[in-house]
């Protein structure tokens, strides 16, 4: 059985390796494509041609694109992201200045997501066909169908401008915690709502799905309480997808939050990227980019990896396979 | 011994992790917490900091932070473009080539970086304006100090600059403004690429956190010496991107003072508490032609394009009519703005005639433009327009990325038509430096190249004489006129929305604001 783990682990951080090295393939290969003038872009009118040109040097610009590709990786295999063209500040600093209000901002959404996803999907799994259900089914569509900046100015017109009782600005001054907690529940709702109503729908079909199965049957056929068949066997079982998309989900927002960003002023990764690629600031976009990947390739590494907890017979799955090979 | 993950360990862990996060996130909070009660001024930027460093600041936001926190020998009076003594108690013109100054003693810099001496003063130009030494970076804006041979240190307060020529704009372009900023000598070498994130000044407010994407804040300067002492005793500046966000935040309280477009204030004036004022801005906005390229270079099709352009049109499209009509490239507070110049209007039958006598009947072109709504609305009006004299045009709205470097280099040869938008100061050889060409490939998109108008602006920009200077500016203006490549359009306008507590100040034009001029009435 440890051997079937260590095996696994290793195949999956050997993938794992590969997409790493295939999206910094991929990252370079795009600031190298995509058009527009870097210096011009970044230096504006005041930048004489010679001062472009000694920018365009300092960003390696003028070099062949192997060397520049082997001076990309070796520099993030020693833990450099390289230094920010405009401000001389690390890249690796800029990065880990913005990440805390990122993470605060994906982990607090996903979190809220799960508590109000989990709990709707069970109930409108356990009491399929009722008004509630029909209801829910209703509204979860409507908030995956909704983009998230809208919801958040609907949010911010109701709580913050009709109601008067949050804040409009997604941070506060440097220093004052509580304010900055105040400040992230408008942007985190407007985030979660969308995943609130993809869990829960996700969830009511898993659950209809393992509710069916032989085993539950037995389960009710041993007298056992129906409190304990949904929440003990079913729900455990049930979470797999969920689990999945999870994983996908606080990928997809460590840098894709940007929407949320702009419209609450709060600093993020995403805004990062944002301005740097249209900046055409290579340094910050290729090693934003890269943390934001890594970090992707990791928490689904961990999914993964959390399948063969919760259920055996995935690892079981995977070793057989292996052994028929 | 070989530990085993379990479902139900994995689960309790991850439970227990959980739990224990959101217990001791709350308590941290409230150990942390605390409140302000200090008067305090929260103001919106819509770009983002970059260095708040005279030599290599980026933009206005990094500029209007700059000027408070460091002296010049001069600056601008509030709301005046008129120029009053700063750091110096006195400052001549002793020759048309060199300005002595003295300073005032006992201006201390911030963190302990001692008392501001004549050599911060050589040190804080010639960084600027010389070739840089010992691997420093060169400024981007050694333009500012073109002609500057250097500056001599008399004694501890007294020095001299000495140029190559005369500059007649030195002190409002240069000593006034940004690149005239003095930072002290000894925290530059202590604190190098950091002086930017960590500037030290003697100006009157000092920063206490600068944070990219988040914003300044700034707290008075307990050792300023100066008389703008400021009404706040902190100024937060925020950034703050998105317009509507700016709107909600006015609305809620959190703003006291923001610039948007005359559009995106308009709703504003009904909130009570607010004040919404409309000021002409110093930008030029207008519709360029590359003189280079056929058909372009004949000067029968770009009268027939000018003709057939409506500029009043056009601007209602952009701008909802709510801006002025601009004629000439200099707007009116600048220096040698000419009053006189024709205003074109529409004539189909002239234009369509001017077209027959070059041999076009078919003529297509691509407008090529940065994709904001204004320009995108003006585009396809002036697409319509020109369809009517047989003109058939792509328009061509590009993001910012590649939009600024469309005119640049080899790929500015392929260009037609453009619209452009470049800032102003309030000095003639600033605004009008673009066009020389020098710039040819670089930010003369037109692709003029004219030896009359080259003279003009470098007879212009050492003339010292006001009334001289102002017709070779004149001058220059009928130079530009007479190659029909350039249809102006407007300056633009920005509309002001603060508390009406609130008194904010600028240089002319709301590109400079003066923080240290801001008041409650």
């Amino acid at each position: 059985m440890q051997v079937d783990t260590a095996r696994y682990l290793v195949s999956r951080l050997i993938t794992t390796a590969l997409i790493v090295f295939g999206a910094m393939v991929l990252l370079f290969a795009l600031t190298s494509l995509v058009p527009g003038d870097p210096a011009a872009i970044l230096l504006g009118p005041q930048a004489t041609p010679e001062f472009s040109q000694r920018m365009i040097n300092e960003m390696g610009l003028n070099q062949p694109i192997h060397v520049r590709l082997w001076r990309f990786f070796s520099n993030v295999l020693q833990g450099n992201l390289g230094i920010d063209i405009v401000s001389g500040k690390s890249v690796l600093k800029m990065i880990l200045e913005v990440m805390p209000y990122t993470i605060a901002l994906t982990f607090s959404a996903i979190v809220l997501a799960v508590l109000t996803g989990v709990p709707l999907g069970v109930y409108a799994a356990t009491h399929r066909g009722s008004v509630l259900d029909n209801v829910l089914a209703f509204v979860s569509v409507a908030f995956i169908a909704v983009p998230s900046f809208v919801i958040a100015i609907f949010l911010l017109l109701i709580f913050a401008i009709w109601l008067d009782w949050l804040p409009v600005l997604g941070t506060s001054r440097s220093g004052d915690w509580l304010d900055e907690f105040r400040r992230m529940i408008l942007p985190t709702a407007a985030l979660a709502m969308g995943w609130i109503g993809f869990i829960a729908r996700l969830v009511r079909t898993s659950m209809l799905e393992v509710m069916g199965e032989n085993y539950i049957r037995t389960s009710r056929a041993y007298g056992l309480s129906e409190r304990l068949i949904t929440y003990k066997y079913a729900l455990k079982n049930a979470c797999i997808p969920t689990i999945t998309i999870l994983g996908l989900g606080i990928g997809r927002l460590l840098g894709g939050a940007v929407l949320i960003e702009i419209v609450f002023a709060r600093p993020g990764l995403g805004r990062l990227i944002y301005s740097a690629i249209s900046e055409r600031n290579y340094p910050v976009v290729q090693g934003a980019v890269l943390v934001v990947v890594v970090i992707f390739v990791l928490v689904n590494l961990l999914v993964d990896l959390s399948y063969s907890v919760i259920d055996p017979r995935i690892r079981h799955a995977g070793a057989s396979r292996r052994a028929g090979e | 011994m070989a530990k085993r993950f379990s479902r139900r360990s994995l689960l309790a862990a991850g439970a227990g992790a959980a739990g224990l996060s959101a217990l001791s996130w709350p308590l941290e909070l409230l150990a942390q917490s605390g409140g302000a009660s200090r008067p305090l001024l929260t103001v919106r930027t819509a770009a983002d900091f970059d260095l708040v460093d005279p030599a290599h600041r980026r933009g206005p936001t990094d500029g209007n932070v700059m000027r408070v926190v460091f002296q010049r020998l001069m600056n601008y009076k509030p709301n005046s473009a008129e120029l009053e003594l700063d750091a110096a108690s006195e400052v001549k013109q002793s020759s048309p080539t060199t300005i002595d100054f003295k300073l005032k003693p006992g201006q201390m810099f911030t963190d302990g970086f001692g008392e501001m001496t004549a050599e911060d003063v050589k040190f804080s130009f010639e960084r600027i304006g010389l070739p840089p030494v010992a691997g420093a970076k060169e400024s981007t804006y050694k333009g500012d100090w073109l002609h500057l041979v250097g500056v001599e240190v008399k004694s501890k307060y007294e020095g001299r600059i000495v140029l190559k020529q005369a500059r007649a704009n030195i002190y409002e372009v240069v000593i006034a403004d940004g690149s005239g900023c003095i930072v002290s000598k000894k925290a530059v070498e202590q604190r190098g690429v950091e002086f930017g994130l960590r500037p030290v000044g003697s100006g009157p407010y000092q920063v206490v956190s600068l944070d990219k994407q988040k914003g300044a804040v700034l707290k008075r300067n307990p050792e300023y010496k100066g008389a703008k002492r400021g009404s706040f005793d902190e100024i937060n500046v925020r950034v703050i991107t998105d317009p509507k966000t700016t709107d909600l935040a006015l609305r809620a309280g959190e703003l006291d003072f923001a610039i948007l477009s005359p559009a995106q204030a308009e709703p504003l004036r009904s909130v009570a508490g607010l004040n919404v004022s409309i000021q002409p801005s110093m930008a030029y906005v207008w519709m360029g032609m590359n003189m280079e390229k056929a058909p372009l270079n004949d000067v029968r099709v770009r009268q027939a394009i000018r003709l057939g352009l409506d500029v009043d049109q056009m601007l209602l499209a952009g701008y909802n009519g709510k801006v002025a009509r601009l004629n000439t490239a200099l707007p009116p507070p600048v220096m040698g703005h000419w009053k006189e110049a024709p205003v074109y209007k529409r004539n189909v039958a002239e234009a369509k005639a001017l077209l027959a006598a070059a041999g076009q009947s078919s003529l297509k072109l691509r407008l090529t433009l940065l994709n904001n709504p204004e320009f995108q609305n003006m585009a396809l009006v002036a697409r319509a327009l020109l369809a009517e004299i047989g003109v058939t045009v792509e328009v061509d709205s590009q993001p910012g990325g590649t939009y600024w470097s469309s005119g640049k280099g080899d790929t500015g040869k392929n260009l037609d038509l453009y619209i452009a938008r470049f800032n102003a100061k309030l000095d003639p050889n600033f605004v009008l430096q673009w066009f020389t060409p020098d710039q040819i490939g670089n930010w003369n998109w037109s692709r003029w190249n004219s030896p009359e108008f080259d003279n003009l602006f470098k007879a212009a920009n050492s003339e010292i004489d006001v009334a001289k200077r102002r017709q070779l500016v004149v001058d220059m203006q009928k130079e530009m006129d007479k190659t029909s490549a350039y249809v102006w359009l407007t300056n633009e306008a920005s509309a002001l929305v603060h508390k009406s507590w609130l008194k904010p100040a600028s240089v002319p034009g709301w590109g400079d604001w003066q923080y240290a001029d801001f008041s409650a009435s």
